[in-house]
Order: structure tokens, then sequence, then C-alpha cells
């Protein structure tokens, strides 16, 4: 019989990829953005480019509910982001 | 635009007949002999008397000239013959225009003073032919493409015919319409009309030309009235270099043949002209015993100057050579040259050379620092709406 090694057995640790990240959005009355800042910048939303919502795992206790903009930047980037509808907050998301 | 028209009807029957004199006495008919639907390529003016016509299928040539001798094309031989002709016309016009084999035009504009008159100039241009074929062409002097290969069309070989400018509409009124460059469709429906003739047609008025035969008809309307608008397109050389070696003793195994082009691209590479410089093209030529050639072109994916690349290639070539005698002379002739510092490395390289590399700098980078820092994205939910579910990251431990 071998003797057992001791060492810690593991699998490989999978970490997350493209997590949203918490951003500051001015929106308007009508919840369009129409500045964020990035970094300590503060660029105003120059267009919207699309918009669309996610609505998903509603079986779960805490579904996701998200409203998405693709904004087009003052500074011609084009920055993805969302409104929590379940959080109550926005998101930077990235691909 | 005043043009030449250097004619030599039946060229590659005259190249054959040229080598091979017995061949003057009978009717000879080239195509690929070795395919059944092979069509005619060329035949001498005695078959064409007989009714063979250039494009029949060979069966049908064969019913019509039962006696002919059926030679298959060697194209080689006949592009070589025509190049000799017309490297001889450059050294007279920088603009010469081959148009198919044994057919050429030449620019004239500004070479009058060179010669005593035009008649002179035509003279000239067919001795020049003759002093490196053998072969005597027709020649044809005016004002427009056209009008010039007309002009050689209807002469014999050796004469010169000379339309002087604004003389085109009379000099092709008499003749026959079949001389115009049009489909086989509108041929027969200027025959319907009872148009035989140039002048029948140059008579007409336009737009009745037009509203018959569209735009095909203002075409040759306007060339059976002389007009000619194309512009010549000089023929533009290739730099190249060539090598060749002839054997004492002709060679039948083609593995010899793989130790002579060898032997030829050591000579080719280490010529000045390859200094620094690769080659895109390289073609292969073997004269056979019997007279016959082969050719092959090969076309690099990159330009190359690569020796056993060049052979490995021409190692090919040779073995699925289709050769029937045994190779008096073998010549390779490289061209299409880059510069061999402008090679540019795929994008996208072979992952597999690279993954010892990838595993040993891991493999390094763990035992700096205890773990791997280097991680790898797979994919978790490809499918999901969340874009943060799709991937994740994993470390990377080979």
């Amino acid at each position: 019989m071998v003797a057992h090694s001791r060492a810690a057995t593991r699998a490989h640790r999978l970490r997350p990829l493209n997590r949203p990240k918490p951003i500051q959005v001015e929106a308007g009355e009508s919840g369009e953005p129409r500045a964020v800042v990035l970094g300590r910048e503060r660029l105003a939303v120059a267009a919207v480019q699309d918009r669309w919502r996610i609505d998903d795992e509603w079986w779960r206790e805490r579904p996701v509910s998200r409203l998405y903009f693709r904004l087009l930047l003052e500074d011609e980037r084009v920055v993805t982001v969302y409104w929590g509808l379940e959080g109550r907050r926005w998101q930077l998301q990235t691909y | 635009m005043r043009v030449a028209c250097v004619w030599l009807p039946h060229f590659s029957v005259a190249i054959e007949r040229r080598n091979s004199p017995a061949l003057h006495r009978r009717l000879v008919i080239i195509g690929e002999t070795t395919d059944q639907r092979g069509a005619v390529l060329d035949c001498s003016p005695e078959a064409e008397a007989q009714g063979v016509r250039i494009g029949m299928p060979l069966r049908q040539a064969l019913g019509l000239c039962p006696s002919a001798s059926f030679l298959p094309p060697d194209l080689p031989r006949y592009g070589d013959a025509f190049d000799q002709i017309l490297r001889a016309l450059e050294t007279m016009s920088p603009l010469v225009d081959p148009v198919a084999l044994g057919c050429a035009f030449i620019g004239l504009d500004g070479l009058n003073g060179h010669y005593r008159d035009e008649m002179g100039l035509g003279d000239a241009l067919a001795q020049a032919v003759r002093r490196v074929s053998g072969l005597m062409p027709s020649v044809g002097l005016a004002q427009g493409k056209f009008t010039a290969q007309v002009a050689a069309t209807v002469s014999a070989p050796g004469e010169v015919c000379l339309v002087a400018k604004g003389q085109e509409r009379q000099f092709l009124a008499p003749i026959d319409v079949s001389l115009l460059p049009c489909s086989r469709d509108t041929l027969r429906r200027l025959e319907l009309f009872g148009l035989r003739t140039m002048g029948d047609l140059a008579s007409l008025p336009m737009g009745a030309v037009q509203a018959q035969l569209g735009s095909e008809g203002t075409r040759i309307w306007e060339l059976a009235r002389g007009i000619d608008r194309e512009p010549l397109r000089p023929l533009r050389r290739e730099e190249s270099i060539r090598e060749h070696l002839a054997f004492y003793a002709p060679l039948i195994s083609r593995e010899a043949l793989v130790t002579a082009g060898r032997e030829l691209l050591t000579r080719l590479l280490g010529q000045p002209a390859m200094r620094g410089r690769a080659a895109r093209r390289m073609a292969l030529r073997a004269l056979l015993s019997d007279g016959r050639s082969w050719e092959r072109v090969i076309v690099f994916r990159e330009a190359t100057a690569d020796q056993e690349q060049m052979l490995s290639v021409l190692r090919t070539a040779i073995e699925a050579a289709p050769l029937t005698a045994p190779i008096e002379e073998l010549t390779i002739e490289l061209s299409g040259f880059a510069g061999e510092t402008g090679k540019q490395e795929g994008f996208f390289s072979d992952d597999r050379q690279r993954q010892p590399q990838v595993a040993e700098a891991v493999r390094q980078l763990k035992a700096r620092y205890g773990r791997s820092p280097v991680a790898q994205v797979v994919e978790v939910e490809p499918w999901s709406r969340i874009p943060e579910r799709r991937h994740a990251l994993i470390d990377y431990d080979p």
C-alpha cells in the first residue's frame, strides 16, 4: 500500500472573467444615461447606440434583471453599462 | 495612332514545319491527341481548305482529313519562338503589343525619321521577323489596330500593305464582314440582313445598326468606318534569370534530373541578381530527345530563396511530369523577385510548435513564484445571456 503524500489535492480554481464593475452614471429623468465617470473623468454621453433588457434566472431567489445601454462617449469611446433592476445600481459591463 | 500589324498565319504549324521540313508536303493538324475530346489548336492552310477549322473537335478533323499528320501541341516551343520575334520587334519600337501567337501590333509614332518611308519601315519589320525566325510575315500599316490587322491579314507573306491616313474606310469597304471581331450570332444576323462587306455596314446609319445589334453593333460599325480607339497595350517584360544544362547523353532517370535541377538552382541562387532577393516563380523547361518540350511554371506561396524548398517543389514536378522521351536539356528560370527581408510571418502561428516553449516558461515561473501566474480562458456557459457567466479563468498548469 502506498502512503498518503499529505499533499493537498485541489481542483483547478475557476476565477470569474468580465465581472461587472460598479460605475458612477448620471441619468436623466427618463432613466437614460447622460454622463459616466471613468476613473476621475466625467464624460458626457454623445449617443445611446443601443439598449436592451435581460431577464434571467427568474426561478432563483435573486433573479437577474438588467437594463443595458451601449453608449458612445464624448471622447469616442464606446462602453456598455446596465442598470440592475434588482440591486438598483449602475454597473460597467465588459466582454 | 499609327500602328503596324505583323501577322504570321498558322504560326504553330509554321514552327512545326520549320523543325520538320518533311511536314511541308503533308497536311498538318495540331491538337491534344491524348484527349479524345480534344480540339484543333491550329492547322495548315491545306487542311483549312478541306474544311478543318480551329476549335473543331479532332474527331471531326480526322474525318475531313484522314491522311493529315496529327501533332500534339508543343506550346513551350511556340511560345519561345514567338518571344524571339517579339524581342526582335522590341529593338525597333518600345511599343510591342502581342495579341496571339503569330500576331503583334507595333506602335509607329515617332519612328518615321529612322526609315526612308512607311514602306521601308514595314519592310524592316518583316526582315527583322525573318532574321530571327526564318518565317516571313505579312505586315499591315494603318491608323488603328483593326485596320492594320485587316491589312496584314489580306496580304501575302512578305508583303507590306500600307493604308494611308484618312483612307481607312475606302480600304475596308470591299472586305468581308467575317473579319470583324464580333460574335457568331452577330455575323449570322449581318448575313441575314444581306450585309456582306464592311462597306455595306458602314453605309448604314449608326442608329439603325445599334437598334438591331446593340453595343456590339456600334463597335463594328465604327470599325467598318476605320474608327478604332483601342489603345496599344505594350508588353511589360519582367526581370528573370535562367540557367540551363545540356546533357551529353539524354537523361532517362528522374533522379538524375533532380540532381541536374539541384545544380541549376545552385548556379541560379549564386548569381548576383539573387543577392538579398527571393523569387516568386520558377519555370522548368525540358527539351526531349524527340524534339518536343515540356514546361511547368510553379508559383510559390511566398517569395523564396531557399534552395531546399525550391528543390522539393522541383522534385514533385519532375516526378509528376509526363516525360515521353529522354531529356536532352533542362532549363530553370526564376522570376517575380522580391526583397528577402520583406517576408511576412503569419499572424496566426502554429500553436502546437509553441506549446513546449510556453510549458517550459510556466514551469520556470512556478518555480519562482510558487504558483502559475498564467491563466487560461475557458468556456463555462457560452450560451448564457449574462456576459460574465460565459467564460472564466483557470490556472494554466501544463
